[in-house]
């Protein structure tokens, strides 16, 4: 559905996205993550047209979003943080509105998108008086009008108390499982994209530093947590036997290639050392990704 | 689909309230100026200049009379303020409040948006001029009788002034609202060519207006006289050409072409610069 091929774009002299090569195939809810700068919002931006890629290519549900983007953004929704509306208008009018930027769109559809969202009965009111988490709904709702197949979210949960990250959380996962749409969500919510994303790209300073798998982060070999009275003493003697290479936070070890968790247990009874506790610790996508920017960001030091 | 468009532009542009501060002004300052009219000496004076000049002051001193010369003023200074501020808000505003990405997500080209909301814009402004016309008329009416009309002033072609019966007067004041719909568009048409590219929309409006007075200032410095068709404001008098006696067509004409031109060359600008621009959070 989307396919981003070596696009770059440079502000001036400042590289905001620096040859970055994406794809998200449909029927995927697609995470996109980097702290802030880090060229998400320029990506998204590239792939609905908005802004002009300096080189590369960016197709959107087969078509070239620069020489044909209203062809490629046809089926396309999307939603952005602290979404903007008329607010002087009705719900109602600003679902018109709207919607009249796309194609023809029936007073029956529109009603249909209403009651999906759950505004109806406050569809005419003014959207001045509607609260963040109403706003939030009606920006879904526009999103939905066009009746898309791609569904572009730009940090849809910015702003939202926990209630409404919920209620966006559920609402986004009802959007892939009952509409079977494709959804490309950025999102700094890293507790949000692990629970809803299948696959996800992290952008740091503009560039790709991962693509992969959510399920294969959370597999992947993660950090072993002991708890002694004293792990000075017992990390030392583990050390000393080669069963770790070395320690962290004072509460975790590193397992050399081969190690297991028994051998450690082993290794501190048999020197009296008390063991508390020893277990593997299922590495969470907040640490996987503050460990990749780390890394990116220490390598551009260097 | 263009009509659905263009008439949501519309519910955009009139269903906030600040593109009503011209007409609210316009009621306003004309509602001072009548009572001015009436209640100070300035109708003393007009009587005895009209006396002096061999004319029965009952017959002129009218609605008519009294409406064209409070649309003056209005028309010179007012009207292009008001139309630039919504012209400078069309696109700018739009930007800013963050609804311009809202639109630009969906499949319409920018140069149809464009269109759309220079269509729209080029209504208002049609609407706020018949306005002023109707306003003033009607409030002057209010004080002063139904008679003929007597217009003076330096015109371009004379100095001299004209009279006029009541139903020639009122389609010749009807007449020159035609005109001033095209001097406001071109005033809306400057500010919309600002408001296409990246800056607020009291910058939009500002330059649009700094435009006009240094259009204005230069017209009436001796040493640019011999280049009067340079300036805007030079072809924004043509409305009051229709009072003059005979009516100099070809000086209208190309002045209306003139200011037609500047229109579609400040759209064609705005729209190649927002052609290229990106649009941003």
């Amino acid at each position: 559905m989307i396919a981003l091929r070596e696009v770059h774009k440079k502000f001036g002299a400042r590289v905001a996205v620096h040859e970055l090569t994406l794809s998200v195939p449909r029927g995927e809810i697609f995470g996109l993550l980097g702290h802030n700068g880090a060229g998400k919002s320029t990506a998204i931006g590239m792939m609905l047209g908005q802004v002009w890629p300096t080189r590369g290519e960016v197709k959107v549900c087969g078509h070239d979003v620069t020489s044909q983007r209203a062809r490629a953004l046809q089926k396309v929704g999307a939603i952005f943080e602290a979404p903007a509306f008329y607010d002087y208008l009705s719900g109602r009018r600003n679902l018109e509105i709207l919607s009249h930027y796309s194609a023809p769109t029936s007073p029956e559809r529109i009603r249909q998108v209403v009651d999906w969202v759950g505004l109806t009965g406050r569809e005419q009111s003014k959207v001045r008086t509607y609260s963040h988490g109403m706003r939030a709904r009606l920006a879904i709702a526009q999103a939905l009008l066009p009746q898309p197949e791609l569904l572009i979210l730009d940090e849809p949960g910015s702003g939202l108390d926990p209630e409404g990250i919920a209620e966006m959380r559920q609402t986004i996962a009802r959007l892939h499982r009952e509409l079977g749409l494709t959804i490309l969500l950025s999102s700094h919510l890293l507790g949000e994209v692990e629970q809803l994303c299948t696959r996800i790209a992290v952008l740091n300073q503009g560039r790709k530093v991962f693509e992969g798998q959510v399920a294969d982060i959370k597999a992947a070999r993660g950090r072993v947590a002991l708890r002694t009275p004293d792990f000075a003493g017992a990390t030392a003697l583990l050390r000393e036997r080669g069963i770790i290479s070395g320690s962290i936070d004072g509460k975790y070890i590193a397992l050399n290639e081969g190690r297991t968790t028994a051998e450690v247990a082993k290794a501190l009874v048999t020197a009296d050392i008390p063991v508390q506790g020893i277990w593997h610790e299922e590495q969470t996508l907040e640490d996987f990704y503050l460990t990749l920017v780390k890394a990116g960001n220490t390598a551009n030091h260097d | 689909m263009f009509l659905a468009q263009l008439t949501n532009e519309l519910w955009k542009l009139f269903g906030k309230k600040r593109t009503y501060i011209g007409f609210g002004a316009f009621v306003l300052a004309q509602s001072a100026m009548l009572i001015l009219f009436k209640y100070t000496n300035w109708q003393k004076h007009f009587e005895a200049m009209l006396a002096n000049n061999g004319y029965v002051a009952t017959e002129y001193i009218s609605a008519l009379t009294v409406a064209l010369i409070m649309v003056w003023p209005q028309v010179l200074l007012l009207m292009p303020l008001y139309v630039a501020l919504v012209g400078g808000d069309l696109v700018a505003k739009e930007a800013e409040d963050g609804t311009l990405r809202m639109i630009l997500s969906r499949p319409i080209s920018r140069a149809r948006l464009l269109t759309v909301k220079w269509l729209g814009g080029i209504i208002f402004a049609a609407v706020l001029v018949l306005a002023l016309g109707v306003i003033a008329l009607l409030t002057a009416r209010v004080l002063f009788p139904w008679g003929g009309m007597f217009v003076f002033g330096k015109l371009q072609t004379s100095s001299a002034f004209s009279l006029f019966e009541p139903g020639q007067g009122l389609a010749l004041y009807a007449f020159s609202h035609l005109f001033m719909v095209m001097n406001a568009i071109t005033m809306l048409s400057v500010a919309f060519m600002f408001s296409c590219f990246n800056m607020k929309p009291a910058a939009a409006t500002i330059l649009a207006l700094s435009y006009l007075f240094m259009n204005m200032v230069m017209q009436h410095i001796p040493f640019f006289e011999s280049y009067q068709n340079w300036f805007i404001t030079y072809h924004f008098e043509s409305w009051f050409l229709v009072f003059e006696n005979p009516t100099p067509w070809p000086q209208i004409f190309q002045s209306e072409i003139t200011l037609v031109a500047i229109s579609a060359t400040a759209f064609m600008i705005g729209a190649m610069g927002f052609q290229v621009r990106d649009i941003k959070s």
